[in-house]
């Protein structure tokens, strides 16, 4: 219906006055003179002519085409209104902290214009000692990964937030005015504001009577034995604080306490410290294990075991001590193992109450022996410290069990899974899927759309802990706090969130944790403000701890264990499978970072796999491939149990136990296509996802289901089948060599007592070369020849250089990742790994010895041939060495003099600089290279479609993860280490700025910052007050390879066995 | 003014060096010769003076040899020095060593290409240049001797021709300009 | 005139006159080319383009599509271009050389060995360039002023002189070549009769007249250029061996490089030169020209240079077992018996142990068994750069970085590729050029008795 209403232009209109009427009709008020400009004559002698049409034209083509050729537009959006805290080009670093329910570590977040870019260890007021692992300075890069979940789902639809309360507020109602079962999954909650939440949730829907909501904690990796243990015998169900910085003697039954167990990253930082032979007292480690772990690598006295054994062997202990002090020994035949355990029973006995027996297993019976041990030694004391446990991994592996058979029952009727992967990590997985089934309502917070996730009604998208707010209490008396460095990419909401909302309390958890630390911090410490912003700057708060108390025990707690250890010990089978964490995958958490897939496993220097370990004599033995390598694959074998079968490549390793298998948990992840992060997946040879039937391939196959529960889980399983097939698998390893073929320029080493002995030259021989001196032939150091002085490094400003001690890296590969975040290196996948590729500028190099030396050789009267030969084969049970290694920045270096382009050259201040865009590809440098650091851009890596799946620099979230200190190459320029030169200029801008000179440890590189032993040390080595300058001048500093007289800025510290010279140490 | 030119072909080298001499013997001013290959010993017969190029190629070399000595000193040490592998770039002395193989390089460039420059551009042979020899086959296997009337004015007519006749020709041919 | 004895047999078989030496030129230029050369021109014009095809592949993904890697960062590349070069090595030589050793019979053979040499180079200089990882960047390489202000070359770096060395060397052998063929083409330009032809060849002989005074200079000049080019030969070659010299990669730093590469240049460059001689020789019937005392003689190099070179393996062996230098010692022991024993095993049999067959008269004067041990000597001589230049890298000092080689599609395509480059160049240049050196060939006539003149 038409309006008819009419609208007045103006008065003029409304009283329809002829001119305006008049005017109206024209469509220009004023008269236009169209006819006196056409009549004008002129424009008949106009003198546009044919030229000057043309020029015209021509401009006009020109002018057009010209504006076509704009430059490119770049994406940079200003601050409107710059955050108060954000200076553009200077960071802003956070104090936080990270748990994934593994591993704790304060933290510190660098970020950059609001983006976290980087993680380092808070070594200054953070629990343990600031101590990380890969893991968790690589986690900065998950926060990026966009195939994390970005919104609620139910049933895999797109949900609102408010929508998904309101139905599970619903939900839960009904259960509550039913009573029916709920139960809360989670793992380990060690903030007491979460558990405040959940608890409150809980009893919310319990009210006063009525048990139906409970709780049910679970850990994919269990060590509950330990706690059970400690209950029966002290009365303390708890896993106590182990102390190692004052153990002078360390025994460990396959205990990885360096890498995984329990909470290692604190062990890493006190294991360093008791490993420096410089020190009054170096700690002697002896290693039993089935695998050769990280920590075993790092041990004095190594001894291979089956995993079925370690009973027996923490028995022949037990009953070695019993001996010596007049105690009743336990009934077993320890016969077997006591020659191994012989050395190790005599050291601790020697260090009595300064000692400490740790064991890896879950199994209570062993872990009640091993107590046993340390209370014989009066461990307890000082070492052992019950009273200031750690709460972390409180899993209780039976109720687990239960919530799975009531599941299946049908008894729960609403299941909310926070933390925990149990679709994944739980050995029978499929039990627990069918279970999810039979619930009502089960709602999964998680980050990704996971294994569980995708069997849940709801998933509710969870914050990456960058984003979120927490509080973590690791160990009693330390209060850690998790703040945000970055506002939620998604459109995610903590689960403490939810737990809150759906108790009907709507404080933001920000506030709610306020609460609570204000209900809990006592009156007497202050006042509550100023206590919160202390904390939150430094991270933590700590209260004071207590005084360790006696220990009431009595031996004959052990008596049941006997039993027990011999039932184990006769179970074990031909083939025992022992699974483990790896330094990259954790327990699986981390397979969506390809960095930390890429990360070359500390001692079989595997990348992106997942693999079944043999012992060389086995391998040799089934005939599978022992030399890998590009062309070289590995043999494939199936391993299996009743009832699951995996097919995975053999990598023999030297030291490990003949008739045991070595399978890293954590892998398999998305094998039925969840989105868990596109690194998860193998890539071919084009870079694309390898699809089999429409899913695409999981890197490595899932190793949980070989756990086995017998009360308590096992990550042991003592029969297993194991058949080797004739099909073979490529393999990507960064070290296809494994011993140092004797090459003592390159690497040293020597024992305690000839270092103690205090001669340089027993044992650091410094090259020399003979020269004619005033008529007569001299041996003069090679240092001290120089061939061109007219460089002088000595006392000339700044000379930047490092340190890097043998004996207390333990190769962790912290500073492998480290560097990776800093200097934005490619990541490029497995096909060019395997190729030789890896762009690591900092690598680890692992050694193991070999029986073969130039010694025996020539006692053997060998031909060299045939010695250099059996050298290139490890020994059963080697020698580890880890090297560090990265560019030497040698004062002549090599690899400037053949750069036709003067590309690289010397700084003024000792570095080996790399101009990338002056760079033209020849790679002359790096095959002059003597220590192979430098690495070429094969690719265009950050373009290139082969990369597009692995390396994030290709992905718009990924991307921002770069650091803008550090340019990305392009294709076909060299790089290498540069001593993170973005961070000393900036920390020489800073003391510029303060008027001072740089201070040593103001400026750190990322490795040497992330070093969790210290065995890194970065200064000036012109400044005599610095660190480096101390260790360059120290009896154990040798530069490798000094003999070719390149003059490296790198010292490397003589590595220290704390062994009996003349003994041989591992049997 | 009108002048002639005789151009007598031979069919062998020795043949025509036996002429020339006798031509010159007989007072007769020998212009030029043509031949498809170089007649060893002609030259001082009719008076060819031998070319100074070789002095032309020292000049060049020295001309390299000098460049590429500035050329290291203001490339290498006076206008941007670097510590290169800490070898010496305080002097072009010290530093020497490393620039002898390109400095040799230069020389022989220069000189080489210099002196066949020359060469080139003296005898007036370039590309798209006019071919110069009077009958084809002088290229090919006769040799040619030019005489011209007006460079031996002072001889009768016939006795260019009398004295060409008994010098086994198998050819004579005249010109008139 | 003639300082040849009575004793030795001419070097110009059958009755030739001056007239005859053009048209056996001559002729096959003007006349419509044989099946074969067409065959042969298409064969090699499709593996040439094969391997541009690879090249452009190459430079439009990255040299990760050959099979180097951190370890191995030279390989295929620069074996090719050590190997090329080493062939471009024998046409500068014989004519250079051997004209200041005033060696009459390398008449036969210079032009077509210069031919060779040219187009030997240019594959050669084809692999620094590609082997780049940003060739788009190759002007770098020369000190030219730029927008950066005072940013130059590096003078220290072999690789630099190694420009310099190949460039001259380039370009001073075309130079030589040239002037050397302008004569010719003047014969060819006034004995062809079609216009076509003769407005071509007529551009290309620069309006030669052959007066007496352009032939002093010829001369003079061709003498000179010898007199530069031989040492700039033994620079090329010594040069290039600096590449490894002076790195400090044990088996490239080794000082008796300069030496061994360049007779082991000498050494392919005649071997190649043999085999495409003999097939030339075959294909355009110049058997009166390039006859078997020629083969003879050059076999005769071949067996000198090949124990030279025979000789610096065996010094290379002694000097790494002596020196007692562990990293010096092991590498040359990892080359005879490592992993890359076979490549090392086909280098010693095929240059030091094949070649001593040439001693027996009769092998070295017989056509099929010379071109059989030319090619395996061609063969040989690649596996000798690979084997120098490979094995040595591939293990050197620190054992955690030792890797392997294995070469890729576009390796071996990129190679072959070359080599059909080549070919197709020579067949341009055999079809389209004098292929001997008319105009010297004439002088020596003489040597072959007065008894055919004025006939």
């Amino acid at each position: 219906m038409g309006t008819t209403k009419k609208y007045w232009a103006g008065l003029e209109d409304l009283h329809e006055k002829p001119a305006f009427l008049e005017g109206q009709k024209k469509e220009f008020n004023e008269e236009i003179p169209t006819e006196d400009f056409l009549a004008d004559s002129g424009l008949g002698k106009s003198t546009t002519g044919r030229r000057d049409f043309l020029k015209f034209l021509g401009f006009s083509v020109a002018a057009a085409s010209l504006s076509a050729c704009e430059t490119p537009v770049i994406k940079s959006i200003p601050y409107l209104t710059k955050p108060e805290e954000v200076t553009p080009g200077a960071p802003t670093w956070y104090a936080s902290s990270y748990y994934d329910g593994q591993d704790f570590a304060s933290i510190l977040v660098k970020t950059r214009e609001g983006r976290p870019i980087f993680i380092k260890g808070n070594k200054k007021y953070g629990a343990f000692g600031g101590g990380i692992n890969p893991r968790i300075n690589s986690s900065v890069l998950s926060l990026y990964d966009n195939q994390r979940l970005q919104h609620p789902i139910k049933a895999n639809e797109e949900i609102s937030w408010d929508a998904a309360d309101a139905e599970i507020i619903a939900a839960l109602k009904s259960a509550k005015a039913e009573g029916k079962q709920v139960r809360i999954l989670s793992n380990t909650v060690i903030s007491p504001t979460t558990q405040q939440a959940i608890s409150q949730l809980l009893a919310g829907i319990n009210g006063e009577e009525g048990e139906n909501a409970k709780q049910v904690v679970y850990d994919s990796v269990s060590y509950s034995g330990i706690r059970k243990a400690n209950e029966t015998d002290f009365g303390k169900k708890v896993i106590p604080t182990y102390n190692f910085d004052k153990a002078h003697t360390i025994v460990s039954i396959s205990a990885d306490f360096l890498d995984g167990w329990l909470s290692s990253t604190d062990y890493q930082v006190q294991y360093g410290k008791v490993r420096n032979p410089k020190n009054n007292w170096m700690a002697r480690h002896f290693q039993f294990e089935s695998l050769l772990s990280l920590t075993g690598s790092n041990a004095d006295y190594r001894s291979a075991i089956k995993p079925s054994e370690e009973g027996i062997v923490a028995a022949s202990i037990y009953n070695g001590i019993a001996k010596a002090s007049g105690v009743k020994s336990l009934g077993i035949d320890t016969s077997a193992v006591d020659e191994y355990t012989k050395p190790a029973v005599e050291e601790l006995l020697k260090t009595k109450g300064k000692s400490l027996v740790i064991a890896g297993s879950n199994e209570e019976a062993i872990q009640k022996v091993v107590n046993g041990i340390n209370v014989l030694l009066g461990n307890y004391s000082s070492v052992i410290d019950l009273d200031n446990p750690i709460n972390t991994f409180m899993g209780d592996d039976q109720a687990t069990k239960d919530l799975v058979a009531d599941m299946n029952a049908g008894k729960v009727d609403t299941l909310l899974i926070y933390g925990a992967n149990p679709a994944y990590t739980l050995p029978h997985s499929q039990n627990f899927v069918d279970g999810l089934a039979k619930v009502k309502t089960s709602v999964y917070f998680g980050l990704y759309n996971d294994e569980t996730g995708t069997n849940c009604n709801y998933v509710l998208p969870d914050n990456h802990y960058l984003e979120s707010w927490n509080d973590l209490n690791p160990s009693d008396g330390v209060y850690a706090l998790v703040q945000p460095t970055i506002s939620p990419l998604f459109n995610t909401r903590q689960a403490q969130q939810s737990f809150l909302k759906w108790d009907g309390n709507n404080t933001s958890f920000y506030d709610y944790i306020r609460q609570t630390w204000d209900f809990y911090i006592p009156e007497e410490a202050g006042v509550f403000s100023d206590i919160w912003n202390k904390a939150l700057l430094r991270g933590i708060y700590k209260s004071d701890t207590k005084e360790i108390s006696a220990i009431e025990y009595n031996t004959d707690v052990l008596e049941e264990s006997t039993g027990r250890i011999l039932k184990l010990a006769s179970n074990g089978g031909e083939w025992q499978i022992a699974l483990y964490k790896k330094a990259g995958i954790g327990d699986g958490g981390s397979a969506n970072n390809p960095w930390l897939q890429e990360l070359p496993d500390p001692i079989t220097k595997v990348t992106w796999d997942n693999y079944v370990t043999v012992s060389l004599a086995d391998a040799e033995e089934m005939g599978a491939n022992i030399y890998l390598g590009e062309k070289d694959p590995a043999s494939m074998a199936t391993v299996g149990i009743d009832g699951y079968e995996v097919t995975l490549p053999i990598i023999p390793v030297p030291g490990q136990k003949s008739g045991t298998l070595g399978i890293a948990i954590g892998y398999g992840r998305g094998a039925n296509g969840e989105k868990v992060g596109r690194s998860a997946f193998q890539t071919d040879g084009d870079g694309q996802h390898i699809i089999v039937d429409g899913k695409p391939e999981p890197v490595g196959k899932n190793a949980y289901p070989f756990a086995t529960f017998d009360n308590g889980l096992h990550l042991v399983n003592y029969n297993a089948s194991f058949t080797k097939l004739e099909t073979t698998y490529p393999i990507a390893l960064t070290q296809t060599q494994h011993t140092i073929m004797d090459r003592d320029s390159v690497l040293r080493e020597t024992t305690l007592g000839v270092y103690k002995a205090g001669d340089k030259n027993a044992y650091n021989k410094p090259h020399t070369i003979a020269v004619h001196e005033d008529g007569k032939t001299v041996q003069k150091a090679v240092r001290e020849i120089d061939l061109w002085d007219d460089h002088p490094v000595e006392g000339v400003g700044h000379r930047w250089g490092m340190s890097i001690d043998l004996s207390t890296c333990t190769g962790c590969s912290i500073c492998v990742t480290a560097c990776h975040s800093e200097n934005n290196v490619p990541v490029v996948g497995k096909d060019e790994v395997r190729r030789a590729r890896d762009m690591h500028w900092m690598r680890i190099d692992r050694y193991f010895s070999s029986e073969m030396t130039k010694e025996r050789g020539e006692e053997e009267g060998l031909g060299q041939v045939e010695m250099y030969a059996k050298m290139e084969v490890p020994s059963n049970n080697p020698q580890t060495v880890h090297m560090p290694m990265m560019c030497q920045h040698c004062n002549h270096a090599p690899c400037e003099t053949v750069c036709p382009v003067a590309a690289t050259t010397h700084s003024f201040e000792g570095l080996n600089q790399m101009t990338y865009n002056r760079c033209i590809g020849t790679r002359y440098c790096a095959n002059n290279c003597p220590y192979k650091v430098r690495r070429f851009n094969w690719f265009n890596y950050n373009g290139y479609s082969k990369f597009a799946e692995v390396n994030p620099a290709q992905d718009s979230f990924s991307r921002m993860v770069l650091n803008p200190d550090v340019v990305v190459r392009s294709r076909g320029v060299m790089e290498k280490c540069s001593m993170c030169v973005q961070r000393i200029q900036s920390g020489k801008l800073d003391a510029k700025k303060e008027g001072t000179p740089v201070v040593d440890g103001a400026i750190e590189t990322a490795c040497a910052e992330a070093c969790p032993t210290s065995a890194i040390q970065f200064g000036d080595l012109n400044d005599k007050k610095t660190v480096v300058r101390k260790n360059s001048s120290d009896d154990r500093a040798y530069l490798a390879l000094e003999e070719i007289g390149i003059q490296p800025n790198v010292y490397y510290m003589t590595k220290v066995r704390n062994i009996e010279d003349n003994k041989e140490q591992n049997v | 003014m009108a002048d002639k030119v005789y151009y007598a072909l031979y069919k062998d080298d020795e043949d025509l060096k036996g002429a020339a001499r006798k031509l010159v013997e007989g007072g007769i001013k020998v212009n030029d010769v043509f031949s498809p290959f170089p007649i060893h010993g002609i030259d001082p017969i009719i008076g060819v003076k031998q070319t100074r190029l070789a002095i032309v190629a020292f000049i060049f070399g020295m001309t390299g040899l000098i460049l590429a000595l500035v050329g290291f000193q203001y490339f290498m040490i006076s206008d941007w020095p670097m510590d290169i592998g800490g070898k010496p770039n305080v002097s072009l002395l010290l530093n020497l060593p490393a620039f002898i193989p390109v400095t040799f390089e230069f020389v022989v460039l220069f000189a080489a290409h210099g002196m066949s420059l020359t060469y080139l551009i003296r005898n007036k042979t370039l590309p798209g240049m006019p071919a110069e020899n009077p009958d084809p086959r002088t290229t090919d296997d006769h040799f040619a001797i030019k005489i011209l009337q007006s460079e031996n004015s002072g001889l009768e007519n016939d006795k260019v021709e009398s004295l060409l006749k008994d010098t086994g020709i198998v050819e004579l041919n005249q010109k008139d300009y | 005139m003639h300082k040849l004895s009575e004793i030795r047999q001419p070097l110009i078989l059958g009755e030739k006159s001056y007239g005859d030496i053009t048209n056996d030129i001559v002729n096959p230029i003007e006349n419509k080319a044989p099946k074969g050369w067409y065959i042969l021109l298409a064969i090699s014009g499709v593996i040439a383009l094969w391997g541009i095809g690879n090249i452009l592949y190459l430079i439009g993904v990255g040299i990760g599509t050959w099979g180097l890697n951190k370890t191995v960062g030279w390989a295929w590349d620069i074996t090719n271009f050590v190997w090329w070069v080493g062939i471009g090595h024998a046409g500068t030589l014989i004519s250079a050389v051997l004209l200041l050793f005033r060696q009459r019979w390398r008449m036969a053979i210079n032009r077509s060995a210069e031919a060779m040499t040219i187009f030997a180079v240019m594959m050669a200089a084809l692999f620094p360039g590609i082997h780049m990882g940003r060739i788009w960047l190759a002007y770098f390489v020369f000190p030219l002023p730029n927008q950066f202000g005072s940013l130059w070359v590096n003078f220290n770096s072999p690789l630099l002189w190694d420009v310099f060395a190949i460039s001259t060397y380039f370009s001073v052998s075309l130079i030589f070549w040239y002037i050397g063929l302008i004569p010719d083409f003047a014969t060819i330009r006034d004995k062809v009769k079609s216009p076509v032809m003769k407005k071509a060849y007529g551009v290309l002989s620069f309006g030669w007249s052959g007066k007496a005074k352009h032939w002093n200079r010829f001369e003079e000049v061709s003498l000179v250029l010898a007199g530069l080019a031989t040492p700039l030969v033994f620079s090329v070659h010594s040069i290039v061996s600096f590449d490894f010299a002076t790195s400090i990669v044990p088996g490239w730093h080794t000082t008796i490089f300069p030496p061994y590469f360049v007779s082991g240049a000498v050494f392919s460059g005649f071997a190649m030169v043999l085999t495409l001689l003999l097939i030339m020789r075959k294909v355009m019937h110049l058997e009166d020209y390039i006859t078997v005392k020629h083969i003879e003689y050059m076999n005769i190099v071949i067996i000198v240079t090949g124990s030279i070179v025979g000789t610096a393996y065996i010094t290379e062996l002694f000097i790494s077992w002596y020196s007692g230098v562990e990293y010096e010692s092991y590498a040359f022991l990892n080359r005879a018996t490592g992993k890359y024993w076979w490549a090392y095993t086909i280098m010693m049999t095929a240059n030091v142990v094949t070649p001593q067959l040439f001693w027996f008269r009769k092998i070295r004067t017989n056509v099929i068994y010379t071109f059989i041990l030319a090619i395996i000597v061609n063969i040989g001589m690649w596996f000798e750069r690979f084997v120098i230049i490979e094995t040595s890298v591939h293990r050197d000092y620190l054992p955690s970085s030792w890797s392997m080689f294995y070469p890729t599609w576009t390796d071996i395509g990129v190679f072959i590729g070359t080599m059909g480059i080549f070919m197709f160049l020579f067949l341009l240049f055999a079809r389209y050029f004098p292929v001997l050196a008319l105009n010297e060939l004439k002088s020596i006539l003489r040597s072959n008795g007065e008894k055919f003149i004025k006939k």
